[in-house]
């Protein structure tokens, strides 16, 4: 019998990102989407499908975990979990990409370097060793630099791409440096012998090892859209192309969490962490009050709906924060809450991803971008207006959608590990982001707009409903996904 | 003594001999100003036009490409190198053979892409072009 490698859902997207290369080296000129959307379509759900396959199966992969190529990757639980992550917002996105980009020059790049940057995202959550995380990091960075300016006649997009690459270009720097000082004080770039070298102690070389975990913690910053390197978030996300906005603000950001979960979780465990004064729970308890307070602010001041999306989305890098935050050595409830933080990742995947496909449909009608553009949309619109409204609603948390569990679990799980002050300001946070949410909603609904409206893109409503199923769905079924979660998180501290 | 003072010192003399060289020598010397001095060296050559020329885009390209191969030697070296140890030591030719095949397979999907969408096609610039007619006439 052949058995599929571990890695099947990584190579699959890789595959998947090379026929896409070889449809367009085939057709170079044709700037018919629908094929190469059929791919990538295709090709992601192979992968989300291998995935879900692997960590429900009992392949005993979702519980153990292997470890591959001289223990560089690692296939378990949470690397599965973000993979399906990945690739059902890859779906999401080529499928909204199909009508965004209608017509448009060059698509097989567009495809291709989505789904080259998914590829870096799956390889980012198995890294196992310090070297595959930056690999991994920079294959993931570079197509999004080039995603994000995409649309090279654009002021705006192309101000954007260049924007990111300057600060992703000094983040990078940052993490690999961070990644040599770890080096020096460790002797290893494998996470299991780093955290060997934590536990038997650093000696004097722990000032090297801290300033290295520091440089570390700013790299996955840079990532996840956390303070301090939220910059480029508000400029990339707005200046993109929309499902680009929905791609980097859900998937790319999922995998700055992956990363630090699995580096700072495996790698320099808080226990010795703690004890030798390099106490990063505490760092990120202050980054994430940071990044979730002025995410949120900043968003409630905002006059276009993408910029305010984009603020909202450093606001949620904040509460996932969280289940870094919450984290102390030896804790029992460390599992639950940073699966809940994984779980919050999930739902957001597609609440999120949803928003921002609203936002390319909004583009794609030629509406404009501020909140009073979005007036009567609702009247005209309604199937598209009630997903709007669904995910806003999701992201705010209002009880009965997929973002009010996770962020009930999220919640819980730091009041159970003590950190009630912190939630506390998450859920000060959380009302002030409903005030800015219904804004759009009013606009949507509540208000009298005209508009000349073409007609429904296809494949953006097909990707719409997907999302809305995503975001509804996961009420009854966010029971299965906590749980897997939950189970693949603790597995990272046993 | 503190080591790390001989590097600090290294960095002091390092910075102060050129600077008290050019310092010494705009005390000594006499200032005759002339027109030759500012232009552009050429190799004795008459210069024309400005240093700032633009370079036409496809040399871009063509660096792009030359990093495809170039990584395709720096890791085709070390295996080279193992190959024949490897299947002595009793490794199946699939296991040493197929990783680099696949490797280079992922590298050819890129060339023969970047080929089809025209990178090593040498585009003509217009405004090149152009400026040459305006010359000649």
């Amino acid at each position: 019998m052949v058995t599929a490698p571990p890695l099947t859902p990584t190579f699959l997207l890789g595959l998947t990102a090379l026929a896409v290369l070889t449809y367009d080296s085939v057709w170079p000129d044709s700037t018919d989407g629908s094929v190469l959307t059929g791919i990538s379509v295709v090709g992601s759900l192979a992968s989300l499908a291998a995935a879900g396959w692997f960590l429900t199966a009992g392949t005993g992969l979702a519980t153990d975990g292997v470890s591959l190529y001289a223990d560089a990757v690692v296939v378990d639980g949470m690397s599965l979990f973000f993979t399906a992550l990945f690739a059902a917002v890859t779906i999401l996105v080529s499928l909204a990409s199909f009508d965004y980009f209608a017509g448009k020059e060059n698509q097989g790049e567009l495809f291709g370097l989505m789904l080259l940057a998914a590829t870096g995202m799956s390889l980012m959550a198995s890294a196992n060793s310090l070297a595959t995380a930056f690999v991994a990091l920079e294959l993931v960075s570079l197509p999004s630099y080039a995603l994000v300016a995409f649309l090279k006649n654009d002021r705006g997009s192309s101000e954007a791409g260049l924007k990111y690459f300057l600060i992703g270009a000094l983040s990078s720097a940052i993490f690999v440096f961070g990644v040599s000082l770890i080096y020096g004080a460790t002797g290893s770039l494998l996470l299991p012998d780093v955290a060997a070298a934590f536990e038997s102690g650093l000696g004097d070389r722990v000032g090297i090892a801290g300033v290295g975990v520091l440089m570390v913690a700013g790299g996955v910053a840079f990532k996840a859209a956390a303070v301090p390197f939220h910059f480029w978030a508000p400029e990339a996300y707005e200046g993109a192309p929309a499902p680009v906005s929905a791609f980097l603000s859900s998937a790319s950001k999922a995998a700055g969490f992956a990363l630090a979960f699995r580096v700072f979780v495996v790698g320099f465990p808080l226990g010795p962490a703690a004890s030798a004064g390099i106490d990063w729970a505490l760092l990120f308890q202050v980054l994430a009050v940071a990044t979730m307070v002025l995410g949120n602010f900043a968003a409630a001041t905002q006059d276009e709906v993408k910029r305010m999306l984009a603020y909202s989305s450093i606001g949620h890098a904040g509460y996932v924060l969280i289940g870094l935050a919450a984290l102390s050595a030896e804790a029992s409830t460390n599992g639950d809450v940073m699966g809940a933080a994984m779980a919050h990742l999930f739902v957001y995947g597609f609440m999120n991803t949803g928003a921002f496909l609203f936002v390319a449909l909004a583009e794609n009608w030629g509406v404009g971008r501020r909140f009073e553009d979005y007036n009567g949309l609702g009247a005209e619109k309604p199937f598209a207006a009630v997903a709007m409204t669904a995910f806003l609603f999701s992201l705010a948390g209002v009880p009965p959608l997929g973002g009010f569990f996770s962020k009930l679990f999220l919640f819980a799980g730091a009041v159970e590990a003590g950190l009630w002050w912190l939630v506390v300001i998450a859920v000060i946070n959380s009302s002030l982001s409903l005030f800015y949410y219904s804004r759009v909603v009013r606009a949507l609904w509540f208000e009298e707009g005209d508009h000349d409206l073409s007609g429904a893109p296809t494949a953006l409503y097909a990707a719409l409903a997907v999302a809305l199923i995503g975001t509804v769905v996961l009420l009854p079924g966010f029971g299965p996904v906590i749980e897997t979660a939950q189970q693949a998180a603790t597995a990272l501290f046993a | 003594m503190n080591p790390w003072i001989a590097i600090g010192a290294l960095a002091v003399v390092s910075v102060g001999i050129p600077v008290a060289m050019m310092a010494v020598s705009s005390l000594l010397r006499p200032s005759v100003p002339e027109q030759g001095k500012s232009a552009v060296y050429e190799s004795g050559e008459i210069p024309t036009g400005t240093t700032r020329i633009r370079f036409n885009i496809q040399y871009y390209m063509v660096a792009l490409l030359f990093v495809v191969f170039d990584i395709e030697t720096v890791l085709i070296f070390p295996w080279t190198v193992i190959y024949r140890p490897a299947l002595e030591g009793g490794a199946s030719m699939t296991e040493v053979l197929a990783p680099m095949l696949v490797f280079i397979g992922v590298l050819v999907v890129g060339l023969v892409w970047a080929w089809r969408q025209g990178a090593v096609q040498w585009v003509s610039s217009p405004r090149a072009l152009e400026e040459k007619t305006e010359a000649n006439q």
